[in-house]
């Protein structure tokens, strides 16, 4: 009756077990997806630094699409014509070998059937979007100009006046000229201490005592800014940890990002809707830099890498809005 | 006629030779960020990263070879080690092409740990840079070391520090050049040990896999890059102490003054780096300060003692113009305008908005192109002039003056502008929102064109001297 009992029970359930297993393969493979291809490529959401992967196995064979995600580097060397029309089409951004092993490129193609899998059509790359006009200058950046602009045309001036001065040559007083050197030293050291005291209180380090009304924590790598509530430490929490694709941050809230990157330094600038720099840290391995913002613009912002980190440096961006 | 130095001419011509292309290079990318060239916009970083390391280096050596040469005026350096300075800037310089045009290495000038082990480049790429500056590195801190020896046998230390201008005595009397260049040179040692040690984390991870603590190396680097670079431009600033007042006609003579403004400046260019890591925010708060206080302290002796100094030499002189004195003289207002743009930039509420913008090769190209490039020009002029005595033609050194001069700031301000809209730094293209750092590009690239005119005038008019200098090369 035992037997009998368990020849049934494997009758029921070995028709499901391959569908189970194809699942659990397509599980692994959309951690890897959020591991190792999310940084450059979506499925479905439309071409990054590279294609959207959504209906992929549609558009090449499994045999083709295999050996591209173990060796793309071969596969461009060997001038495969599929392999270097995708790098013409993105901007010469070259994939890099992951190190995937084959049964790993297999169960990332499963995520991608299993995601995007009936459409076979992926969103083509996005045309350039057509070139903003320049914004006019924030008070800040305006002030910063504008001082450059002063002092550097007092020192031109001052120098084409000694200049000139050499057509009518005659001997100078020196012991009054170390006077005024002396009357020059005073002013400008008062002009460095006066500065000094005005600009340091102005310093983006975080207060301790100040509570953030928010907390975003950030990981960078190349090339892509991943937002999320909780910390992100390392590659492999990514899949793991539920992240964010869209920010939305309320506006006059004092947030806190928590940034850090996955693998070389990057740079977190946070644009406002006027495109100019607002506030920015540093993503450095191994480490969490606490920027503070209290953004009272309603808008989109945009999220610039501001530190050079390899090919896809100047694509690396993200953004969020304030409401 | 004064026999010019064959060492100082080869470095002349090292320098004529790489500039120009690195000028190309300069172009290309900001051609190339002006949406010009596409299809080569993969080189953009391979070629960004062998301009700043092709800039920085050749200056810096262009820079030490002014000191070696002032020196060999007062003191005896060895001629082995000039030669081995010489031999190993060219492997390093071979080194260092074979890793960009072979591998497409593209770590950037500073290379910040870990990119150079984490970039598209293949990893033989990334061996040869560093192989490349350890060469570099080792053949550089020789020359150093052995330029202190030469100056340590003549004065000794303290005296060419001019400590004894502090205890109050005159004598012995010091030129102020050599007292700049002991300055530099000793910051120098710093900046190439900072190097090194950064070199050896880098061969650390290599070999054994140990990685090391990005924070500290980044420090390390940076401590590096800012201290050569300063130091490079202190020594341009020698050559002008040097060769000016023989054009004014009056003593440019070390005092006590002085003494304190470069000792002062020693002290203080060793702490300045810090403003390089404002962003990095888990760096201590005290730091941070420190490199804000430094960087302000800086402008006090350079511009109280040096610039003042400067211009107190040159009012109402009966000054023979010519190239080479309106040279120094431009060139000490790049480092005035250069040094304002740093100071600004080194303001910690002013570098959130500024910093890794194009406000920062705003800056540096301002006191290393008009500033420092100026100088070490002025004093190659100079020095063939000596040796070759040719009749000077002043309308075509004004024009080679004004060209220069036109395309430098013309192609600066293009970065100030820039760097004040927020465009970032090293972008190949820049996105939609930003699309206006092209149209800056753009104009970039046609006062950059301007410029090289200007320098191809200059080199018409230097390079006859130097090849007369050549034949009667001591």
């Amino acid at each position: 009756m035992r037997y009998l009992a368990a020849v049934l029970l494997l009758c029921v359930l070995v028709p499901f077990a391959p569908a189970r297993a194809e699942n659990e393969a397509a599980d692994r493979g959309r951690i890897l997806f959020e591991q190792k291809c999310a940084s450059c490529h979506t499925i479905g959401g439309g071409a990054r630094v590279g294609p959207d992967l959504q209906g992929a196995h549609q558009r090449r064979s499994e045999e083709w699409l295999l050996r591209f995600v173990t060796e793309p580097d071969r596969m461009i060397a060997e001038k495969d014509e599929i392999a270097v029309r995708l790098v013409e089409q993105f901007n010469r951004i070259v994939m890099p070998n992951l190190g995937l092993q084959a049964s790993e490129a297999r169960e990332l193609l499963a995520h991608i059937k299993l995601v995007g899998g009936t459409q076979a059509a992926a969103a083509p790359p996005q045309p350039a979007a057509a070139p903003l006009p320049r914004p006019d200058l924030i008070a800040p950046q305006s002030i910063v100009l504008g001082v450059f602009l002063f002092v550097s045309a007092i020192i031109v001036l001052v120098f084409a006046w000694v200049g000139f001065s050499t057509r009518q040559p005659e001997e100078v007083n020196v012991k009054k000229a170390y006077g005024f050197r002396k009357a020059l030293f005073a002013t400008a050291s008062a002009v460095v201490v006066a500065t000094l005291v005005m600009t340091m209180p102005g310093a983006p380090y975080a207060v301790a005592s100040l509570k953030a009304d928010r907390i975003v924590y950030v990981a960078a790598r190349q090339f892509d800014f991943v937002f999320s509530d909780e910390p992100i430490t390392s590659a492999a929490d990514l899949g793991r940890i539920p992240t964010m694709r869209h920010l939305d941050l309320p506006a006059n809230a004092l947030v806190e990002f928590r940034v850090t990157s996955l693998d070389v330094n990057h740079g977190f600038g946070v644009y406002g809707p006027e495109r100019q720099l607002l506030a920015q840290t540093q993503a450095m391995p191994g480490y969490v830099n606490r920027l503070r913002v209290s953004l009272a613009q309603p808008g989109h912002y945009k999220v610039f890498c501001l530190e050079y980190c390899a090919a896809g440096h100047h694509a690396m961006q993200s953004g969020f809005d304030v409401k | 006629m004064r026999p010019a130095n064959s060492y100082t001419l080869y470095w002349m011509g090292v320098t004529f030779l790489l500039f120009p292309i690195l000028i190309l290079l300069g172009i290309y990318m900001r051609t190339v960020q002006a949406g010009g060239l596409a299809g080569t916009v993969t080189w953009f970083y391979p070629m960004m990263t062998l301009h700043g390391v092709g800039m920085v280096g050749v200056w810096y050596v262009a820079a030490m070879a002014c000191a070696a040469d002032i020196l060999g005026r007062y003191t005896e350096p060895s001629p082995a080690v000039r030669g081995l300075a010489l031999g190993g800037t060219l492997v390093g310089v071979l080194l260092l092409l074979a890793c960009v045009f072979l591998g497409k290495f593209a770590g950037g000038w500073y290379f910040l740990y870990p990119l150079p082990f984490k970039g598209e480049w293949p990893a033989w790429s990334a061996v040869a840079f560093l192989l490349s500056l350890t060469v570099l590195g080792a053949t550089w801190l020789v020359w150093t070391l052995d330029l202190l020896r030469a100056i340590a046998k003549k004065y000794t230390l303290t005296q060419a520090l001019g400590w004894h201008y502090l205890a109050g005595r005159d004598e012995p009397a010091i030129p102020p050049s050599i007292m700049i260049i002991t300055v530099s040179l000793i910051a120098g040692v710093a900046a190439l040990a900072a190097g090194v040690i950064v070199l050896v984390l880098f061969y650390q991870e290599l070999f054994t896999g140990a990685a090391s603590d990005a924070l500290m190396v980044k420090n390390l680097t940076f401590f590096f890059g800012h201290t050569l670079v300063n130091l490079a431009m202190y020594l341009g600033v020698a050559a002008a102490y040097e060769v000016l007042p023989q054009y004014a006609g009056r003593p440019w003579k070390a005092n006590k003054i002085v003494a304190i403004s470069w000792n002062t400046v020693l002290l203080i260019v060793l702490f300045a780096y810090f403003h390089h890591l404002y962003m990095d925010f888990v760096q201590p708060g005290t730091l941070q300060y420190i490199g804000q206080i430094a960087s302000y302290a800086s402008a006090i002796p350079a511009a109280v003692v040096t610039i003042f100094g400067a211009l107190l030499l040159v009012y109402r002189a009966r000054m023979r113009w010519n190239l080479a004195s309106l040279l120094f003289f431009l060139g000490l207002i790049g480092w005035a305008v250069g040094g304002m743009g740093a100071v600004i930039d080194s303001t910690i509420s002013a570098n959130v908005r500024l910093h890794n913008t194009l406000w920062v090769p705003a800056h540096f190209h301002t006191y290393m192109l008009a500033g420092l490039v100026f100088l070490v020009f002025a004093y190659f002029y100079h020095c063939s002039q000596e040796a070759a005595a040719e009749p000077e033609r002043a309308g075509r050194q004004k024009l080679v003056s004004v060209l220069m001069v036109a395309g430098a700031y013309g192609f600066f301000l293009m970065f100030y502008l820039s760097g004040a809209y927020s465009v970032p730094r090293r972008f190949a293209t820049y996105p939609a929102e930003l699309a206006h750092g092209g149209a800056f590009s753009a104009i970039a690239a046609v006062f950059a064109t301007v410029f090289l005119v200007g320098f191809l005038l200059y080199l018409a008019e230097t390079g006859s001297r130097w090849y007369k200098a050549m034949q009667t090369a001591s």
